[in-house]
């Protein structure tokens, strides 16, 4: 019964000096508005770099993730080129056999797996109505898979058809940028029907696509696409071509090695020779893409560690000013039945507050960052709770850490001295 | 004897100072009985001060010891030493001695902060404290609103808060004007007159002589003990050659 009696003691004289640690530090940050303020500053900037480049690249992340998803997970892209290259596969890679209408066929006729197979073949040119010129369209041949292998949708009019790619047609889907520059004030349906040159040569707008938005900064609604064979007569017979092949769910790697083996017979490629063309996939993409947003992951947070770092130090140094200049006060407090570990507590509460306002401060300063980035930028950026958690928890833990030091002189100082100093 | 309240036995006290060993108090014996009111008096250099921090437990001696209400002080912890000031010994410093930023009130309570006393219990007895003292209308000021003899006059209801067994003044009229001073004699009085023990360190002779008993110090030795002003009224040896 004693012992529990010491314990509850115990407590109550810890609730009691912790509560009067607080009341301390509340006094002190407000007495001393300015000095706190600029104490507090290199946690605030550094929370602050540390929050706003976090919700930068998580945002960053969230709108690839969704871009690059609408390519879909499940898409084998068949190419002459292979999309992450090292400087010394490229001659061999250049010197490859263009793909042709030969493969194309052969895929859509043997590729028993296959949900969707859309070909690919591209320019830049410009596009003309009769009201305006625009230069440096990504102009697509492909056929009526494209949506389903591609992502994307259709806002006004219809896609391309099995005929329009039969008959080679001279008809033509726009994105919306390109609709609205050709036809200024012309409602997208309205562009439906239209005429487009394109190279000179004159199309009939069947669509208009739904708007995409930027990936990367690029822009996905300045394109337009047309029957791949009508590109392949009128805009130039000699490029290569790529197939999008999307396969059912769970069935990709399955699809990848029959498309292995048509491509390797349609193209001629001797048994034990190595393959002539690469089967490419998104998850390529997203490889690349994570370790490089991982590396300014990394740059960002070894940044805001550093700032931390120095603004934890002006913390220390200004929790050592204020123990001397409080010495007669802890000399005071000790006579008075402070113990050490009373004292201890009071600087710790007081450093480790310092720095959690700070912490406060720069999260809500890089909330401001982040929310200027998403509105003026096409970056979008998106502050998580775990970014949050992590400005506050590291600052209070620097405020605690640098904070030690000065504490454990303070409660060290001797009480007779203390109460002597001048 | 052994009832004492304080009983110190061939107390010393020595430092090293750049070398040399310098014994600032140098086997010192005297007993307190509860409700006494005792002067150590003594010139500056004399180890009243070496004694005070010793009697008020803020320091340990180099050899000799000490007992306070029972308790062996050279034996204990420095957490020990921490709870027994809080327990036992009430300071009063000549320079008062309040935290600055604190009202009278917060200032009295501190004492029971260190204490674990629930925060209503804490603040009912500082303002008992502070009635007692004559400041029943000065307990929300902060000490640069209050004039000497008040700020004094606050740092006693503080050493009274924690009822402790001693209460032990430091020079507490050496900041004051005569009249004041005067007051807070009064007031020490009136606080003896209550049963309090009272320890008054000062290097006036004329404050010692109005104490019950008085100690004089001289070269870290006991030069007399006695009725205040019999003691007060000792003079000193005079060093060879002057």
């Amino acid at each position: 019964m004693s012992r529990l009696a010491a314990r509850w003691r115990g407590l109550r004289r810890f609730l009691a000096e912790a509560g009067e640690g607080v009341r301390i530090a509340l006094l002190s940050l407000t007495g001393a508005r300015l000095r706190s303020f600029l104490t507090t500053l290199g946690i605030v900037i550094g929370v602050m770099t540390v929050i706003a480049i976090v919700a930068i690249i998580d945002g960053l992340n969230a709108s690839f993730a969704a871009q690059v998803g609408g390519l879909g997970a499940n898409t084998l892209y068949v190419s002459k080129w292979k999309w992450m290259t090292t400087s010394e596969d490229w001659w061999s890679i250049r010197n490859r056999k263009d793909m042709g209408k030969a493969e194309l066929e052969a895929v859509i006729r043997e590729a028993t797996l296959a949900a969707a197979v859309a070909p690919f073949v591209s320019l830049d040119a410009a596009l003309t109505s009769e009201q305006a010129e625009v230069n440096r369209v990504r102009v697509r041949g492909t056929n009526q898979d494209y949506l389903l292998a591609n992502g994307g949708s259709v806002g006004s009019g219809r896609f391309l058809t099995e005929p329009d790619v039969e008959l080679s047609r001279s008809v033509l889907v726009l994105g919306p940028n390109v609709a609205d520059r050709l036809f200024p004030g012309v409602t997208h349906d309205e562009v439906v029907g239209r005429r487009v040159r394109v190279q000179g040569r004159p199309f009939t707008v069947i669509g208009v696509l739904a708007r995409r938005g930027r990936l990367m900064g690029l822009d996905l609604d300045t394109e337009a696409s047309l029957p791949w064979t009508t590109f392949l007569r009128d805009l130039g017979a000699k490029r290569t071509i790529s197939i999008a092949v999307a396969a059912p769910p769970g069935q990709v790697q399955a699809l990848e090695d029959q498309l292995v083996g048509i491509l390797r017979r349609v193209r001629r490629v001797p048994p034990g020779k190595p393959d002539d063309f690469s089967v490419n996939r998104q998850e390529q993409f997203l490889r690349i893409y994570n370790q490089l947003t991982g590396a300014l992951y990394g740059v960002a947070v070894g940044v805001g560690l550093i700032t931390l770092l120095v603004g934890g130090i002006g913390i220390m140094n200004i929790m050592l000013v204020s123990v001397t200049e409080r010495t007669r006060e802890i000399g005071v407090r000790r006579a008075l039945g402070a113990r050490r570990r009373t004292i201890l507590l009071q600087f710790l509460i007081e450093s480790s507050l310092v720095a959690a306002l700070g912490g406060a401060i720069g999260t809500a300063l890089g909330f401001g960052v982040a929310l200027l980035v998403d509105l003026t930028t096409p970056l979008a950026a998106a502050v998580t709770p775990g970014a949050v958690a992590l400005g506050l928890g590291f600052s209070a833990g620097v405020g605690l850490l640098f904070g030690s030091w000065p504490a454990w002189r303070a409660a060290h100082l001797d009480p007779v001295e203390a109460l002597r100093y001048e | 004897m052994s009832d004492a309240l304080i009983s110190i036995d061939r107390l010393c006290r020595h430092y090293v100072v750049g070398g040399e060993m310098v014994r600032a108090l140098d086997g010192v014996s005297f007993d307190i009985a509860q409700g006494e009111w005792v002067a150590i008096v003594g010139q500056s250099g004399s180890g009243k001060s070496t004694l005070m921090n010793l009697l008020g437990c803020l320091d340990t001696a180099t050899s000799g010891t000490y007992r306070l209400n029972g308790a062996d002080v050279e034996t204990l912890s420095d957490d020990q030493l921490a709870d027994l000031r809080n327990k036992e010994i009430g300071f009063v410093f000549q320079t008062f001695q309040l935290l600055g930023r604190a009202s009278a009130l917060a200032n009295v309570e501190l004492p029971l902060v260190y204490r674990g006393v629930p925060r209503r219990e804490r603040r009912a007895l500082a303002e008992q404290a502070l009635r007692s003292v004559g400041l029943a209308n000065r307990m929300h000021h902060k000490p640069n609103e209050l004039s000497g003899g008040q700020r004094q006059r606050v740092a006693v209801a503080r050493a009274l808060v924690g009822q402790p067994s001693i209460l032990l003044a430091d020079e507490p009229t050496g900041n004051l004007d005569s009249q004041t001073g005067e007051e807070i004699v009064r007031l020490f009085g009136e606080l003896h007159q209550r049963g309090h023990t009272i320890i008054l360190v000062t290097h006036e002779p004329r404050l010692a002589a109005r104490c019950p008993r008085a100690i004089r110090l001289m070269d870290g030795r006991v030069l007399g003990d006695g009725p205040g002003a019999e003691v007060a009224a000792l003079q000193a040896p005079r060093a060879v050659g002057t």
